[in-house]
């Protein structure tokens, strides 16, 4: 056996059992979503089921509203992170590129927002959505989204904008393009995959966010999915958990594989900016 | 980095918006909140009048307040700790070379990539008490020989809430160690091994020392991230039974949005904050002193 057949070996019965107790609920979340209603409680609890019902993921669509939720959350989702890109290309490549007072300041009222969460401003922002007549719109999650993830999106570009020659810019301004024109058009295409990157983070906070939109929303109708999967277990003397480990299904692997896909440029992008 | 003299407000425009979104998302409701916690509040959220600091002594006075903080101790405590002696030997396994390590860095991060809500959800299915497949797995194994109720009673249900709130901070601890192992010299292992030392004391004294400050900021990080978490005890008991699993965010959670009691709740969250914004001054001269001690080493470099 080779040295690093033995380490690998090793390492993978010591990683073992967290690998087990990460995986053990997604498996019992697909034997649950295609198992029959009436072996949901048999007793003693088994793993075996007698056929997969894949109507059951039909079913639970139409009677969990799980199309109206899937809207809210690709409405809210989207809508948030286009705006936090928008707002956050300036001020990072403001960071990335400008020396001006105020700019440690800047950095550090960033770092601190980023660490306010939302639960503890919870009732505040309530009481501000309130008074703006916003509570039980969508746009209250959108405003809000914007504004708390845009520490992470300002920080993720303007690391990644850091990585950018600035000589190219430098270029363009002898050949005699004004700063927008060279931002625009010289910049920004450059930028393209490190936006790209964090739109895709910001939305999958927002596409998971819980605590807000618990507390703005409240008409079932506007329900985002984890709330709407949520108000499906809690409070309920029958739970129809065929139907929320279906709707869990189809509300998670999407989400996980493209995570997965990409985790290594957040990682790269923490390790260039929030934590180095 | 070299100036460039522009017209200096340009810089200050780029910033303005989202400053500006800033200042009122995330800095008018903690005004908001000062001012109400001062006020006597209706269910319906109608101000009676300033009374002062009535509402915190009404909170200091509130056995259920003492029983969520310490509780909340607790959680913030275990979950932090338990995470990071589970993180570094993962971070350093992952840090090294193997067959399938590709994959074993995608199930490590998994959990990163579901929601807290339908995690907790999983689980909650998951350890019901009479169907749950957990019961039938230990079952199958023989290691226990009847269903257990996982989260019937308080300090089970809370004991195993603390274990899933380990399991989903992993992804992120783990994350921060790996970008710090990957900046450590390699030449310092390398002379120690030669002068015979052996993995542990590698370990010992050049890892851990090295690693010291990406530890201290996966520290600070993780307590605020644990002490602010609602997802998993709110979907997962919600804070039930009988209060029995309410930590001060939970207990926060219903003062205001299921008893109305507002000013209380206002109060409440205003303590929470005070202690949120001394571990946030902690991170943020934290990250500031890294940086100054990176624009050393560059110096030294330009050397």
């Amino acid at each position: 056996m080779t040295p690093k057949l033995k380490k690998s070996l090793l390492y993978w019965l010591l990683l073992s059992p967290l690998c087990v107790v990460i995986l053990l609920p997604f498996g019992i979340m697909f034997v649950t979503a295609l198992r029959p209603r009436d072996e949901l409680f048999v007793y003693p609890p088994t793993w075996t089921f007698s056929e997969f019902r894949w109507e059951n993921f039909a079913e639970m669509w139409v009677k969990t509203n799980f199309g109206g939720a899937l809207l809210n959350s690709l409405y809210v989702s989207l809508t948030s992170t286009i705006i936090a890109i928008a707002l956050s290309i300036p001020a990072a490549y403001a960071l990335s590129r400008y020396r001006f007072s105020g700019k440690g300041l800047y950095r550090n009222f960033l770092l601190m927002t980023q660490m306010m969460s939302p639960i503890v401003l919870v009732l505040g922002l309530f009481r501000l959505m309130v008074h703006l007549n916003l509570v039980n719109s969508l746009n209250s999650l959108v405003v809000t989204y914007v504004a708390f993830n845009m520490a992470f999106t300002i920080w993720m570009l303007q690391s990644y904008f850091n990585t950018i020659p600035r000589e190219l810019e430098e270029a363009s301004w002898i050949d005699g393009a004004t700063g927008f024109t060279s931002l625009v058009k010289i910049f920004l295409p450059l930028a393209i995959p490190a936006m790209v990157v964090t739109a895709i983070f910001t939305f999958i906070n927002s596409w998971n966010e819980f605590v807000l939109a618990l507390t703005l929303i409240r008409s079932q109708n506007d329900y985002t999915l984890p709330v709407q999967i949520f108000s499906q277990v809690a409070g309920r003397y029958q739970v129809e958990w065929h139907h929320v480990m279906a709707a869990t299904v189809l509300a998670t692997v999407p989400v996980a594989i493209v995570f997965s896909w990409l985790q290594r440029y957040l990682i790269r992008g923490m390790a260039l900016g929030a934590v180095k | 980095m070299k100036s460039r003299t522009r017209i200096p407000t340009t810089p200050l425009l780029m910033i303005l918006p989202s400053f500006l979104l800033a200042m009122s998302i995330i800095g008018y409701p903690i005004l908001d909140l000062a001012w109400t916690s001062m006020q006597e509040v209706s269910r319906f959220g109608k101000m009676m009048g300033f009374v002062g600091l009535v509402n915190f002594s009404e909170v200091f006075r509130d056995p259920l307040f003492y029983s969520s903080l310490v509780r909340t101790v607790i959680w913030t405590v275990a979950v932090v700790g338990g995470t990071l002696i589970i993180s570094l030997p993962i971070a350093i396994m992952l840090n090294d070379d193997f067959y399938g390590r590709g994959l074993a860095r995608v199930i490590v991060m998994l959990p990163w990539a579901i929601s807290l809500t339908m995690t907790a959800v999983l689980w909650r299915w998951s350890l019901n008490g009479r169907a749950g497949l957990i019961n039938a797995t230990l079952m199958d194994f023989h290691i226990i020989s009847e269903p257990i109720e996982w989260l019937a009673t308080a300090p089970l249900a809370f004991t195993v809430e603390i274990l899933v709130g380990i399991l989903v901070s992993i992804p992120f601890t783990t994350t921060i160690f790996l970008g710090g192992l990957s900046s450590l010299p390699q030449d310092s292992y390398e002379a120690a091994v030669v002068d015979g030392a052996k993995p542990w004391e590698l370990f010992r004294y050049i890892t851990l020392p090295l690693m010291k400050p990406f530890i201290n900021i996966a520290i600070v990080l993780n307590v605020i991230y644990v002490f602010n978490s609602l997802p998993i005890i709110w979907v997962m008991t919600e804070g039930g039974p009988a209060n029995g699993t309410d930590i001060l965010v939970t207990y926060l959670y219903k003062l205001a949005f299921r008893f109305g009691q507002l000013g209380k709740a206002s109060a409440i969250s205003l303590i929470m904050f005070s202690v949120l914004f001394v571990f946030t001054i902690a991170y943020v001269l934290m990250v500031m002193r890294q940086e100054h001690d990176s624009a050393d080493e560059e110096v030294k470099h330009d050397a």
